[in-house]
């Protein structure tokens, strides 16, 4: 579904302008039609720079990216949302003056209100009484992920990119919220990239992509990524980690 | 003579398609067009004669009152002096604005000084809105202004907007709030090409327990200027806040100053200021959503004026 070809981000260090350094470094891989990604790493190894580079959000220094055979290196990020790529951004925008239901509303293509309640019940973990609050400042860490995931959804995707959808989620929701990515996925074919610390979105995966240092240290099954997970080079906890079934920690 | 252009006007100032319920004062070309009263608010000549008293009696509820303004004359510079006498526990709404439409290369222009006395326990809610159209080179120049004194557990929310078309503009608001009253002010001004706006604020929070909220939203797109001045003064114990938020577009400038006054030892004095062009997560996160980018760029700025 989506294929990218040696994909490299080079950026200026933030504290010294003059040193350059590769954040994404040369990355192949091929995601393949209907299948859930769930993307790992350390935290700076360059998972939301790739994810970003596949949105088109940031330009890559050099490589390519497909979709369905497709170069879609040109395309704006408008026109690949439009080609069926949407996005649950890390951290999502906030506005002034503008609702959920704006979001929901151009997310969706209408403004009818059956099909926004309709959009909400599939999503299902978040309430109707949510369609009219702003998306502002004032909206906690969990509403907002919640308000990302929806509009995602409501796209009707082809690809959906997860950028830590769990971030700020209730214990509660984050089940639910698995169920949801995987019924999507069954349901609709859709091509599921989650980028997660999180065991239970990790262990829901059909393949794990691990990054490291903005390369892929390894992909493949999730009992595969188990002893490169546990390693400490990965988990920057280390001693205070009190292991990997009470925290659900797979930094 | 009421025309085509008239009714737009009245339509972009008013929201009127037709002659408004209840009491209104209709303003043309410095002449009046048309006047009803209702049981409960009167509106007559003032003694000057250079503008009208506008009288709630005690306990109306629900009624409201359309005073719009047009202007389609070049070269006429029209001021007026209103005054609002709002009743005890009165609860009303009033419309006010003003249309240019400047055909020619005359300049046009309305000052409204807009005068409001809100008695014990009364609540009113002010709509005014300002708008320029027309094809004409000349200069369209809107110049209002209101002065809020406000009695115990009064309260009033004031909605003032002029979003393009509008050359140059010099906005003032003054009030006084009593004790337990509470004043809410929303300021929304587009400006574009080389506009000029300027809005200048006082608002002193004069009795205890009294509120006072501004919140002041600018763009500033093409070539135009906004400043926005405010002095927030308390003298009693009191609650106060200042939101101002400036988006520019193109090469707008912009100068905020906002100052709060504190002359009480018990008085609450918050702002909040940002002046920059818009977020880019937030246009990333619209673009996602299959939004071109000027369709993005709009999207964000409806929001912002909303
Ligand atoms: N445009 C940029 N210019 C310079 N450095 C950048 C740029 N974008 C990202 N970086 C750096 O690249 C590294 C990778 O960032 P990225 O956000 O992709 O990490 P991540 O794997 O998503 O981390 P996390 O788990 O914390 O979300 C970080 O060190 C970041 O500071
Ligand atoms: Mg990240």
């Amino acid at each position: 579904m989506i294929e990218i070809k040696d994909l490299r981000f080079i950026a200026p260090e933030s504290d010294a302008e003059d040193r350059r350094r590769a954040i994404v470094d040369g990355i192949d891989f091929r995601f393949e039609a209907g299948k859930f990604y769930g993307i790992t790493g350390p935290n700076g190894s360059g998972k939301t720079t790739l994810a970003k580079l596949i949105m088109g959000i940031v330009e890559p220094t050099s490589g390519t990216i497909l979709m369905e055979g497709r170069d879609i290196g040109n395309l704006s990020v408008a026109e690949r949302a439009r080609a069926g790529i949407s996005y649950s951004f890390q951290n999502a925008a906030r506005f002034k003056g503008i609702t959920f239901r704006d979001l929901l509303s151009i997310a969706a293509g209408t403004e009818d209100e059956d099909k926004l309640a309709a959009i909400i019940a599939r999503v299902g973990i978040c309430s109707m009484d949510f369609l009219d609050k702003p998306v502002d400042a004032k909206l906690s860490g969990g509403e907002i992920k919640k308000i990302e995931l929806a509009t995602t959804i409501a796209r009707n995707p082809k690809v959906a990119i997860y950028d830590e959808p769990d971030t700020g989620i209730d214990l509660w929701t984050i089940g639910p919220m698995v169920d949801l990515l995987k019924r999507e996925q069954r349901e609709y074919g859709v091509t599921t990239l989650v980028v997660s610390h999180n065991r239970a979105f990790l262990e829901a995966a059909d393949a794990i992509v691990l990054i490291r240092d903005g390369g892929i240290a390894y992909s493949g099954g999730f009992e595969g990524a188990l002893p490169i997970l546990t390693d400490l080079s990965v988990c920057g906890y280390g001693d205070i980690c009190e292991g990997e079934s009470d925290v659900r920690c797979y930094r | 003579m009421f025309d085509a252009i008239d009714k737009q006007l009245l339509k972009e100032v008013a929201d009127l398609e037709a002659i408004p319920k209840g009491a209104y004062n209709i303003r043309k070309n410095g002449k009046l067009l048309g006047r009803e009263v209702s049981a409960n608010i009167n509106i007559e000549n003032n003694p000057e004669g250079n503008g009208i008293i506008i009288r709630v009696a005690p306990n109306t509820v629900n009624e409201s009152v359309h005073i719009p303004v047009i202007l389609s004359q070049a070269g006429l510079h029209d001021t007026v002096y209103n005054t609002f006498i709002i009743g005890e526990d009165s609860d009303v709404t009033i419309v006010a604005g003003c249309g240019i439409h400047c055909g020619g290369s005359k300049s046009e222009g309305h000052e409204g000084i807009h005068e409001f006395r809100l008695e014990r326990g009364a609540r009113m809610r002010y709509v005014e809105k300002h708008v320029a159209l027309g094809e004409g080179t000349g200069k369209r120049i809107l110049n209002p202004t209101t002065r809020v004194f406000m009695k115990q557990d009064s309260y009033a929310e004031m909605e003032l907007t002029q979003l393009g078309g509008v050359d140059h503009a010099r906005r003032v608001n003054e009030a006084e709030v009593g004790p337990g009253a509470s004043l809410m002010i929303t300021e929304r001004v587009l400006t574009e090409k080389d506009q000029q706006a300027k809005s200048e604020n006082e608002l002193i929070l004069s009795g205890e327990g009294s509120r006072a909220n501004m919140v002041s939203r600018s763009v500033i797109k093409g070539d135009s200027r906004q400043d926005f001045y405010v002095n927030l003064i308390a003298r009693a114990k009191c609650f106060g806040h200042i939101e101002c938020d400036a988006i520019i577009m193109d090469n707008g400038v912009n100068e905020t100053i906002p100052a709060l006054k504190a002359q009480h030892p018990d008085a609450e004095l918050t702002h909040e200021a940002s002046i920059g062009k818009i977020a880019s997560d937030q246009l990333m996160k619209l673009m996602s959503l299959g939004l071109d980018y000027d369709e993005a760029v709009n999207r964000i700025i409806q929001g912002f004026l909303k």
